[in-house]
């Protein structure tokens, strides 16, 4: 039994029986079965195995411990209405929060923050970390790291301009569908069904194999294929709206379509409309990045996760976790997103789930 | 019985016209080429003559609306023509490719449907504990993953570290079953992790649903045992709803391929459809994605028929 092993049950066993102490049921309950799951992977995996275990649990220490100081650090700054709904939010929403916090100020300060230019050859092919080169280099001895920090800037920056494009079409369309009725209505809807019975990643790569992969067609083609989810949602939730008397009463004086929309319509539906908005976003990025990862998305030498991925992908089989810094940088983002989605829409369902 | 077939036969004409609707789109999507296809095949710098050989033995001096139905006829019975690039059938190029992508997609659905669905209806009824918030959090996380970051993941510790399975899928044709499945465990994994996560929550956010409808709660305030309730009066409600979330992925699981395909080298039609994409083959490109397209619109009509048949209120429409 070496130190390690006795100092991770010592823990182990003190958190349970002051959590236990406390009266702090699930803590209870999670850190004893933990112990007692402790005892058989001990058995079949020996100390790597606790040790796996050990550096997950401080992980996800940490990552608790960061969100819990972020969202308490929300509230001081936020004004008392905005304040107060964030108390509410899970450590998982607080999570997502510090995590799009952290993207946005690496896509801003890019330059900055980056020691290297994103094209700049500074070191060997495929270098080794060291005090100089943080994440080790790519395939021609450009700086990983820097090579990830200005990707934020593009496959982020990307993302959102597609995302952007979508959610604009969509909602117009919704929105005038959802006002006008009639013939419009049925006319976008029909197109809509089209659309959204065409795999997204097929239709994507047909429009990219038609016009060439460049920046442009990605962002048309992003924003004709997921504009038609946008549009049932915006349709339904104006769909509500529109019956209200107030609407009745604006149109009887005399308001015109554009003044109805944003006057009376939008702010009476902005709020599943952030949360689709969210949740669009990440469904994009995911495309977006599946492109790059096939060589049609943003073309080199611009630095872009999905195709980072791709290039570095050789050195997996010589184990080395490079190609995998890019792609957990992807799932990273879109699981932060997710979080702070997943709140959203529990707040403003009101769903209380019984 | 009769309303029934009536009812399926209207679903199957709806899901044929938009095919046809579909098929129409990508063919003449490609007619939206700057040049044309001719033109693209052979760049910028091709002579004349040369370019009006290559129209003549592909058929493009015929107007388009003749040439599209001759290329819908063809595609009735699996033939779309021959490549642009190597001047192969078509079809003897992605035949087996298809059915090698389908076996990948029914290997991962045969491991992932029991587990989600399993899986999904013990969270929905231990809803709200501990349980319920670990899964929730780790299948966002699933569903958040990039397929390609799961897929080198596994290659990373199960191929690479461990040793126990091939990192590349390659497939021969004289490996008997058993081999077959060792060397397409990987991919099938990935697949199966990503799918498992979207049918959990699906099955989780329909069983609850379904949970706090009137009749439930009329079924416990008047002492029906927790098991009964399950199997009695939740249940037979329950297939709708799961056997949408089933067709649903399963439609999923049928595009989701093409990444996977890539990652671990696998011979299927999504290779070959990334493939065509950056050679511009167009007639290879055009025919995966209406294979696929056909294949997504037929699980997304299983969807809707099952749903149909195991709900009699859905018959009866008001």
């Amino acid at each position: 039994m070496s130190a390690f092993v006795i100092i991770y049950y010592a823990i182990l066993l003190a958190v349970s029986c002051l959590a236990a102490y406390f009266n702090q049921r699930t803590i209870f309950l999670a850190a004893f079965s933990l112990t007692l799951v402790s005892f058989v992977l001990g058995i079949v995996g020996g100390v790597p195995a606790l040790r796996f275990v050990a550096i997950s649990a401080v992980v996800l220490g940490a990552a608790a411990m960061i969100s819990f100081a972020f969202r308490e650090f929300l509230i001081v700054l936020a004004p008392k209405e905005l304040a107060k709904e964030l108390r509410t939010a899970p450590l998982t929403a607080a999570f997502g929060m510090f995590v799009i916090f952290t993207y946005a100020v690496a896509a801003i300060l890019a330059p900055w923050i980056a020691p290297y230019g994103e094209a700049q050859v500074v070191t060997s092919a495929f270098a080794p970390p060291d005090s100089n080169f943080l994440l080790g280099a790519d395939q021609l001895g450009r700086d990983m790291f820097s090579r990830l920090v200005y990707g934020t800037r593009n496959s982020v920056g990307l993302a959102l301009t597609a995302t952007t494009a979508a959610f604009i079409l969509g909602a117009s369309a919704g929105l005038l569908a959802a006002t006008k009725g009639g013939w419009l209505d049925q006319i976008l809807g029909r197109i809509a069904d089209v659309i959204m019975s065409i795999p997204s990643l097929i239709f994507a790569l047909l429009m990219l194999s038609i016009f060439g992969p460049s920046v442009t067609v990605i962002i048309c083609a992003v924003a004709i294929i997921y504009a038609p989810r946008v549009f049932r949602l915006t349709r339904a939730v104006a769909g509500n709206v529109v019956v209200m008397d107030y609407i009745e009463a604006a149109k009887l004086r005399g308001e015109g379509t554009f003044y109805l929309i944003r006057r009376e319509i939008l702010p009476n539906s902005t709020a599943p409309l952030i949360a689709e908005y969210g949740l669009e976003f990440c469904f994009v990025f995911l495309l977006v990045a599946g492109l790059s990862f096939l060589g049609l998305g943003i073309q080199p030498p611009t630095a872009d996760w999905g195709s980072m991925v791709r290039e570095n992908a050789t050195l997996i089989s010589f184990g080395e976790i490079t190609p995998l810094i890019p792609a957990a940088a992807i799932a990273l983002l879109t699981v932060g997103v997710n979080f702070v989605v997943d709140w959203m829409l529990f707040r403003s369902s009101g769903l209380k789930e019984q | 019985m009769g309303d029934i077939l009536k009812l399926v036969g209207q679903r199957l004409g709806f899901g044929l016209g938009i095919l046809l609707v579909i098929s129409l789109i990508i063919f003449f999507m490609v007619e939206l080429l700057p040049g044309d296809m001719a033109q693209a095949v052979l760049g910028q710098g091709a002579t004349e003559e040369n370019l009006a050989a290559l129209r003549r033995e592909m058929g493009l001096d015929r107007p388009a609306l003749v040439r599209y139905f001759d290329w819908l006829g063809g595609a009735i019975f699996f033939d779309f023509g021959s490549s642009a690039i190597t001047g192969e059938r078509v079809s003897a190029v992605i035949g087996q490719r298809f059915m090698n992508t389908l076996f990948l997609a029914a290997y991962a659905a045969v491991i992932a449907v029991p587990i989600a669905i399993t899986l999904g209806v013990l969270v929905a009824l231990l809803r709200n504990t501990l349980f319920d918030r670990v899964a929730n959090v780790a299948t966002l996380t699933s569903i958040s993953s990039p397929e390609f970051f799961l897929g080198y993941i596994l290659i990373l510790f199960f191929a690479v570290k461990w040793g126990m399975f091939p990192s590349i899928a390659s497939l021969s044709s004289g490996m008997d079953f058993g081999e077959l499945l060792y060397r397409t465990f990987l991919p099938a994994l990935t697949l199966v992790l990503v799918v498992v996560a979207h049918m959990m929550r699906m099955t989780r956010a329909a069983i609850i649903n379904l949970l706090a409808s009137p009749y439930i709660e009329m079924a416990r305030l008047k002492g029906v045992p927790p098991w009964r309730v399950i199997v009695r009066h939740a249940l037979p409600n329950a297939w709708a709803p799961i056997i949408n979330v089933v067709a649903l992925n399963l439609a999923y699981l049928i595009t989701g391929v093409v990444l996977v395909e890539v990652v671990f080298v696998y011979p299927g039609i999504g290779q070959a459809l990334v493939d065509a994409v950056s050679k511009r083959d167009f007639p290879v490109v055009q025919a995966c994605c209406l294979i696929f397209a056909a294949t997504f619109i037929l699980l997304n009509l299983a969807a809707d028929v099952g749903s149909i048949l195991t709900n009699p209120r859905l018959r009866h429409p008001k």
